[in-house]
C-alpha cells in the first residue's frame, strides 16, 4: 500500500519529518502552493458493483500503490467522528469485508491535525514578529527580526505545501472507508441475508416449460444473434410485442410511482466520470463496469442513480424542498467485466437495458422511513404483476461501500430454476451526499443558541440519499415470459400492463 | 492525395511497375499473401453527417494524405466498378453536382491497373499449369531441369504478383469508397437554396401575445433542466422533467402505434455497435470532426441513429424475395458529438448530444424503393399533420445529399421561438449504397429471363436490396415545435389531441405552484 510506513510515524509523518524540521529555511516557492501537486492521479479506493455482489470490494492493494496522487474532488468525510468511533468503524470494515485501512486513515488524520497546529503556531509567530517591527527598533534588532520573519515565512510556505499533500493523501486513503451499517443488518456473507417477506409461490407447470430465450425466439421477440454481429455478445434487439411490453412496463411503472409523489425524469446517459466516482462507483481500472468515452472524461451511466444523484450536486437545499423524490427512466450500460461465470444466459445479464429508478433526497431522520416506502413500492409493483418473490435484508458482506442498508428483491425465474435479483433498494445515508456536496439548511435554528456572525442561520447538514429499482426491464421480461407462458407457446400479459400496450392480452406465435 | 501520380501511369501503376517487370523472380514469400498488409489503416474517404448539412463532404484532402498505398480496408464494399467505368461521364457529373471530393480518375486508373494485373496473374497461372502439364510426360533430364527452373520462377513471380494484386484491390477499395451514390434525375442540382418544395402544410400560427421560446417554457413549466446537466455531463445535455417525460413517452408511443398500422415491425436496438457497421452505413466514426462517440479501449461506438443497428440486422445475408419488403420502426437513444456545430442553431433542444428517436427503415427490391420512399414521406407528413404542425417537405438539392442518399426529402417545421423553419425529419432512399457495404442481398423467386445457367442448380442470381431510412419522431425537435406552437398566453402549453390518450389524458401543461 505504500502506507504501512506511516504507522511508524509519530506526530508527523516520516516522509515529511526530515524536511520539516531538519532542512534550513531556504528554497522559497512563490508559484502558489498547489501547482506542484497537480500530478495525474490514480482513483480512490472506493468501489461498488452495480449488482449485489460484494466481491468487487476486494480490489488488490496494488491498484492504489501510488499514494501521492491528488484527488480531483474531495469527500467531506467526518474524520473526527471516525476517530471518536474507531472501534465501531473497525468492526464495520471487517463485517463488510472491506479493504479500507483504518489505521492509515487515523494516522494520517493525526499527522494532519498536528501539522495544521504547527502551521497555525508559525503563523502566529510570524504575526508577532510583524507586530514587533511596527514599533521603533535598534537597527540590529530590526535586522534580526527581518531575518526571523523571512525564515518563518519560508518555513510556512513549505509546511503549508506539505499540509496540502497530507490532506490529499488522507482523502485518497479515507475514501475507501465504507458507510456504517444499520444495526439490524445481518452480519456475514450472502447466505446470512435475512428474508423480510416472501410473496406467492412458484407456479406449477403441467407441461415442459421453455426459458425466456426459447420463448423470445419462438415468438419472434428477442434477437441476440444479429446483435452479436452488429454490437457483440450480450447485446439484443427487442422485436414486435417485446417492444410494446418494454414500453408498457416503463409507462405503467412511472404512472404507479408518480402516484406516490415521485417526479418523473429522463436523464443524460453520458456523464463526467467524477460524478460516477462521487456516487461510489469505480469508472476506471481493469474490472470496471463502466464504459468510458474515448478522448473525454465522460462515461456511460450504469444506472440513473448517477445522473439523478448529480442533479443537486454542490448545493444547499431548503428544508422545505425536502424530500425530493424522483422516478428516472434511462438506458443503462455495463461492461459486465468478469461476469463470465455468473448466470449470463439471455436477458439476465446484458450490456444495455432500460430501467426506471427511484431516488430520494431527504433529511437524515427520514431516510429509514423512506427506505421502507421504497421497498413497499417495489413489493407492490411486483405483487401487482403476480410475481413470486422474496425481499432480502442483505448481509454486511453483500453491501456496496455507499449502502447503510440494502434490500434486494429476488423473483422466481422458472427457466433459470431459481430466484434471480430483480431490484435493489439502498439507503446510502450521507455517504453520497458527502461526496456530491448535497446539504440542506434546517428551517428552525438549532437548540444551541444563535451563533455570532452567521446571521442566526442554522448550520447546514448533509442530506440522506436512497435509491431503488422500480423496473429493470430485461429481468422483468425474464419473469413475465417464463412465468406466464402457456402450453401452446403463447404468453399472457399481466392485466395491469394491458392498457399500456393497446389492450394486448396474449403474445401469440406468429404464422409465417 | 498521394494518388495524382497514378494518373500518369499507363497500363500498370508506376508504383508497381518496377517491381512487376524489372525485378528478377526471387524473394519468395511463403508466409501467406495477406500478412504483410495488415498494417493499421486510415479510414476510407466516405463521410456523412447525421444532419442535412453537406458541408462534411468537403473533408480536407490532408485528412487522407497518408493514403500511403498500403493501408488495408477492414471490410469491402461490393462496388460495381464495371458500371462506373461504363458510365464514367454520368459518375463524373454526379460527383461534381454533389460537391463530393471523390477522385474518379484515380478509381478508374486503379481499376484498369487491377484488371490488367489480374489478367497477368491469370496468364502466369496458365503458363505454370502448362509447365506442370509438360512435366508429367517423359523428358530429357536437361529439359526437365529447365522446366523445373521455369516453374519455380513462375511460381515466385506469381506469389509476388498476387500479393501486389491484393494491395491494388485494397487501394482501389480505399479510393472508391468515397464515390457517392448516384442521384435521382428529379433531384434539383445545386446547394441548399436549390432544394425544391414538395409540399407545404398549414401556416405559421399568429400569436396575440409575446411568445416564449421552448427554453423559457421549459424553465417556467419545470420541464427541462439544462443547467444541472451541464454540471453532471457537459453542455448540450439535458434532463426532462414532469410532463416533458410523459410527452416524450407519448410521442414515441403514438408514433409507434401509427407506424405499426402501416405494417412496420417495432424494434429496440443496441446503442453500442462495432465501428465497422457505422462505416458500412456511410458514416465516419473517426477523425477530428466525427459526429460519433467511441468507446474507450474497444472498436465500438455509440449510435447516432437507429438506422445503423437496423441496417446491420440483415448484414451479410441473402434474403428470400418473399421476405421483402422488411419494414421496421426502431426506437433508440441517439448520441452525437456535434463537433463543429458551434456556429449552427444550437440553442436549447435543437442540437443536443443525446436524444430519443423513432426511425423507420425499409429493405426492399430495387424496383420498389421509389414507391417506398413515397410511402415513408407520406407517413411523416401524416404524422406531422396530425400534430397540427406547419411544415414544408423539401426535395433536397444534390450538394445537400450525404454520400449514401440517392434522394432525400427533409421536412422542416415552423419553430416560433427560432422564428424560422427547422429540420424535424429526413427520408432517404439509399438504393444499393448501404446494401453493397453491408452485404444484404436477396434471391429473386423467378429465374431471370436469360435462361438457366449451368452448375448453379437453376437458382436465379442474387441481387442487392435497396435500403431506405426516415425519421418518424426525433423527440427534442418535436418538443421544440409542440411547446413553442402550442403555448398559451397564461404560459401553459396545450397537448395536441392525438397524444392525450398516450399521456393519461393530460390536455394542458400548467405552470406549477410552488
Amino acid at each position: 500500500m505504500g502506507l504501512h510506513k506511516l504507522r511508524l510515524a509519530a506526530a508527523v509523518p516520516v516522509t515529511f519529518s526530515s524536511r520539516l524540521f531538519l532542512k534550513p529555511f531556504t528554497n522559497t516557492l512563490t508559484l502558489g502552493l498547489f501547482s506542484r501537486h497537480l500530478q495525474p492521479r490514480n482513483k480512490p479506493l472506493l468501489v461498488r458493483a452495480f449488482s449485489a455482489s460484494a466481491a468487487v470490494q476486494d480490489i488488490p492493494a496494488t491498484q492504489t500503490s501510488d499514494s501521492s496522487a491528488r484527488p480531483l474532488w474531495k469527500a467531506a468525510i467526518d474524520f473526527k467522528w471516525i476517530r471518536d468511533n474507531k472501534e465501531a468503524v473497525e468492526i464495520n470494515i471487517r463485517n463488510r469485508n472491506s479493504n479500507a485501512n483504518l489505521e492509515a486513515v487515523l494516522q494520517l488524520y493525526e499527522n494532519m491535525v498536528n501539522l495544521q497546529k504547527e502551521v497555525e503556531r508559525l503563523r502566529e509567530e510570524r504575526n508577532n514578529v510583524a507586530k514587533k517591527m511596527k514599533g521603533k527598533l535598534e537597527p540590529s534588532e530590526r535586522e534580526r527580526l527581518v531575518e526571523e520573519g523571512k525564515n518563518l515565512k519560508e518555513s510556512l510556505v513549505t509546511l503549508e505545501e506539505d499540509l496540502v499533500k497530507l490532506k490529499d493523501e488522507l482523502q485518497h486513503v479515507a475514501q475507501s472507508i465504507p458507510n456504517m451499517t444499520h444495526p439490524d443488518v445481518p452480519v456475514g456473507g450472502e447466505d446470512s441475508s435475512a428474508i423480510r417477506q416472501e410473496v406467492g409461490s412458484p407456479r406449477e407447470f403441467s407441461f415442459p416449460i421453455k426459458d425466456h430465450l426459447q420463448l423470445g425466439k419462438d415468438l419472434d421477440l428477442i434477437d441476440f444473434d444479429s446483435a452479436a454481429e452488429v454490437s457483440g455478445s450480450k447485446f439484443f434487439y427487442l422485436k414486435n410485442e417485446a417492444v410494446l411490453l418494454e414500453m408498457a412496463l416503463l409507462n405503467w411503472t412511472l404512472s404507479q410511482v408518480m402516484k406516490k409523489g415521485y417526479t418523473p425524469l429522463t436523464t443524460p446517459e453520458i456523464v463526467r466520470s467524477s460524478i460516477v466516482e462521487k456516487c461510489g462507483f469505480q469508472p476506471r481500472g481493469d474490472n470496471t463496469q463502466v464504459y468510458s468515452i474515448d478522448g473525454t472524461d465522460q462515461c456511460l451511466i450504469g444506472t440513473a442513480e448517477i445522473p439523478v444523484g448529480g442533479i443537486h450536486m454542490d448545493s444547499i437545499l431548503l428544508e422545505s424542498a425536502l424530500p425530493l423524490k424522483y422516478i428516472a427512466f434511462s438506458h443503462c450500460f455495463r461492461t459486465e467485466a468478469g461476469a463470465a461465470g455468473a448466470a449470463t444466459k439471455g436477458l439476465y445479464r446484458v450490456h444495455q437495458f432500460s430501467k426506471a429508478e427511484m431516488f430520494v433526497i431527504c433529511q437524515p431522520e427520514d431516510s429509514e422511513s423512506f427506505h421502507q416506502e421504497l421497498i413497499q413500492i417495489e413489493e407492490d409493483l411486483f405483487t401487482s404483476l403476480g410475481l413470486h418473490f422474496k425481499t432480502l435484508d442483505m448481509a454486511t458482506a453483500d453491501l456496496g461501500a455507499p449502502a447503510y442498508r440494502k434490500f434486494d428483491i429476488e423473483a422466481w425465474m422458472p427457466g433459470l430454476g431459481r430466484f434471480g435479483e430483480i431490484s435493489s433498494a439502498s439507503n446510502c445515508t450521507d455517504y453520497q451526499s458527502r461526496r456530491l456536496g448535497i446539504r440542506y439548511r434546517p428551517s428552525e435554528p438549532p437548540q444551541t443558541g444563535p451563533k455570532k456572525g452567521k446571521a442566526n442561520l442554522p448550520a447546514t447538514k448533509f442530506v440522506h440519499t436512497l435509491n431503488a429499482t422500480a423496473c429493470a426491464v430485461p429481468r422483468m421480461m425474464v419473469c413475465l415470459l417464463e412465468n406466464y407462458q402457456q402450453e401452446d407457446g403463447s404468453v399472457v400479459i399481466p392485466e395491469p400492463l394491458r392498457p399500456f400496450m393497446g389492450g394486448i392480452e396474449l403474445i401469440k406465435p406468429k404464422h409465417k
